[in-house]
């Protein structure tokens, strides 16, 4: 059995998450046995133009060139991984959704800012189907290896439904809170291995929220922990505001 | 001797003597008033009187990761299977967590036996810890019995001030004094002592919660329609905090994970939790407990209903952890006296008849 062809695609995004990739260490040698590599612009200079097997997308949908070009990978590929929040999620590009699009191409392009079309953020699953998420920003390699394992397998990948904490605590981590610092931990998705906590640092939800959080609870503990709800709106803007297209879309339904 | 003495300025020599064979796993301080369980080579790191550490012994039990078999797609079905496990020695387990221990004992020693834990069980030398005052007030040993020692350990240690009251239990305990060659027998002026002791637990360890001990399975069976469910549902976040820290809460999930070339790979466990979205959740997308509030509900019945009718046994411990990581800070002891209420079944004497 031949290798599947993988080509690496990014749109709106700091490539951070290819730079994991490339950087992975030994285990690239064991993923480069498996799969070939056709098109991977950070880090090799060849191009494809035929088809392929696994598309692997890292960014967001801003604009409409990018909506074609994404849609023109859908049509090449069997299967498509989205990886990183900007493509899973929407991730931070999603912030310029909270500002009026002209005024987001003025400040960025100055006077003539009507030459650069734009459209508001999006994340891959809500232009194209995706078959794989890999959430994180950046993505946590090993779960981008389980998912890439997956793919090949022809198995699905099932990203966890529970809360951050539920690996921290396996992880037996002094909760953060307790150190008077909020954390997003508790309504964002695991699968991670609560990977910034481990180190010191509190959980931005990169991997977007549970399908079923309880806000009205959230609150709760916002208010007992005497954190102000500005604070927590923009730590939840910071990665989640594309979130807001899909609950739009789902009030129209 | 089946008493003994250590005096306290021998207990770090103790375990740097102990730690020179085998591990010694002991509490040891991670800030903010936080304790977890972790490998010492000498005692100057381990905190004695502690409150719960983050996660319960039963980590050595049952790991958070543990690999079951491994396999090769050329065997077909035949799997190889796999127990990493060492001889380990855990020192300062307070009663609470002993209590724990043996409950998961209980559920893995039941047909089919759970070989992973029984081994891994096997290789473990307890030396117990006697709190002779509450650790905060989040503990309700008393309420459960757990606030004494019900065996269950190898050594179990008593702090007289100046030194420890040991109570030798089994042979690995007794090569352990013999080995260590630190401890002197008890004197009668040391069992005085530890009586005082245990005459001053019974002044300070009250009936948490109002009801008799007994009765609780009861109180529950009554109180499977209760509102104080839906109050809890609307509060919890579903992080699964409560059963990952619980020293009896044993639910795990298995996964085959394969490596690259597709063709070997590994099967393993982790623990899993009622409180995930996706514990209860079947084919098709229906879950039997989609509701926190079940979640919930379920969480308590596995603690004071269920396990009472198949073990004859609760499975709360009284340790308080659940309460104290509760980022919605439902509280067991508030939750206990809201059904006591409920079911009018407060009793002020409950607990005290027994001493």
């Amino acid at each position: 059995m031949s290798k599947p062809k993988v080509a690496f695609f990014d749109f709106a995004c700091c490539e951070g998450c290819q730079l994991q990739v490339a950087n992975m260490g030994e285990s690239l040698l064991d993923v480069l046995g498996a799969i070939d590599v056709v098109e991977f612009r950070e880090v090799m200079s060849e191009k494809w133009d035929q088809d392929f097997d696994v598309a692997i997308v890292e960014g967001s949908i801003t604009t409409p060139h990018a909506i074609e070009k994404i849609k023109k990978i859908r049509e090449r590929c069997k299967v498509l991984i989205a990886y990183g929040s900007c493509a899973t999620i929407g991730g931070v590009n999603g912030m310029k959704n909270n500002f009026p699009l002209d005024k987001i191409r003025e400040e960025v392009y100055g006077k003539d800012y009507k030459y650069f079309e734009t459209v508001e953020t999006r994340a891959v699953p809500q232009v194209v189907k995706v078959d794989y998420l890999v959430h994180g920003c950046p993505v946590y390699i090993p779960e981008f290896v389980n998912v890439l394992k997956a793919v090949l397998a022809g198995l699905p990948y099932q990203v966890p439904d529970h809360a951050v904490c539920v690996e921290c605590k396996l992880n037996e981590n002094v909760c953060v809170y307790e150190k008077g610092v909020t954390c997003l931990g508790p309504v964002t998705k695991a699968g991670c291995n609560s990977w910034c906590i481990n180190n010191g640092n509190i959980c931005y939800g990169c991997r977007g929220m549970v399908t079923n959080p309880n806000e009205n609870g959230a609150k709760d503990v916002i208010e007992k922990y005497n954190v102000p709800m500005n604070l927590v709106r923009n730590k939840m803007n910071m990665y989640n505001q594309c979130r807001e297209i899909d609950q739009s879309e789902q009030k129209k339904r | 001797m089946q008493y003994a003495v250590l005096k306290k300025e021998y207990l770090n020599e103790f375990i740097t003597r102990l730690a020179q064979d085998q591990k010694v796993i002991a509490p040891v301080a991670k800030g903010y008033n936080q304790f977890a369980f972790e490998e010492v080579k000498s005692g100057e790191k381990v905190a004695l009187d502690h409150i719960p550490t983050i996660l319960p012994p039963k980590k050595y039990f049952m790991p958070q990761y543990e690999t079951l078999a491994t396999y090769h797609a050329n065997s077909s079905q035949k799997m190889n299977p796999v127990v990493e496990c060492e001889d380990l020695i855990l020192f300062g387990v307070h009663t609470c967590d002993l209590a724990g221990i043996q409950c998961l004992n209980m559920v893995f020693s039941e047909r089919p036996k759970d070989i992973n834990y029984l081994i891994r069980k096997s290789k473990i030398t307890i030396i117990g810890y006697g709190c002779n005052d509450y650790c905060d007030e989040y503990a309700s040993c008393r309420l459960v019995h757990s606030h004494t020692p019900n065996g269950g350990y190898d050594l179990f240690f008593i702090n007289l001030g100046d030194k420890f009251f040991v109570h030798i239990n089994t042979l690995a305990g007794d090569e352990i004094t013999e080995k260590t060659n630190l401890f002197e027998p008890a004197t009668p002026a040391d069992l005085n002592a530890l009586a005082k002791i245990r005459e001053k637990k019974r002044e300070i360890f009250a009936n948490e919660v109002p009801v008799v001990h007994e009765r609780m399975p009861e109180m529950f069976s009554k109180s499977y329609d209760s509102n104080v469910w839906e109050d809890l549902g609307k509060r919890c976040l579903a992080c699964g905090n409560c059963t990952n820290v619980c020293p009896t809460c044993y639910c795990f999930d298995v996964t085959d994970e394969p490596n690259l070339d597709l063709q070997t790979g590994k099967r393993f466990r982790r623990w899993d939790s009622c409180q995930n979205e996706a514990f209860a959740k079947v084919a098709g997308g229906e879950s039997f407990r989609k509701e926190r509030s079940a979640r919930q509900r379920h969480r308590y019945f596995r603690k004071f209903k269920y396990p009472m009718e198949k073990f004859s046994r609760l499975f709360c411990t009284g340790c308080g952890r659940c309460s104290r990581t509760c980022m919605a800070k439902i509280n067991l002891k508030e939750t206990l006296n809201q059904l006591v209420e409920e079911q009018g079944m407060k009793n002020l004497k409950a607990g005290r008849e027994t001493e």
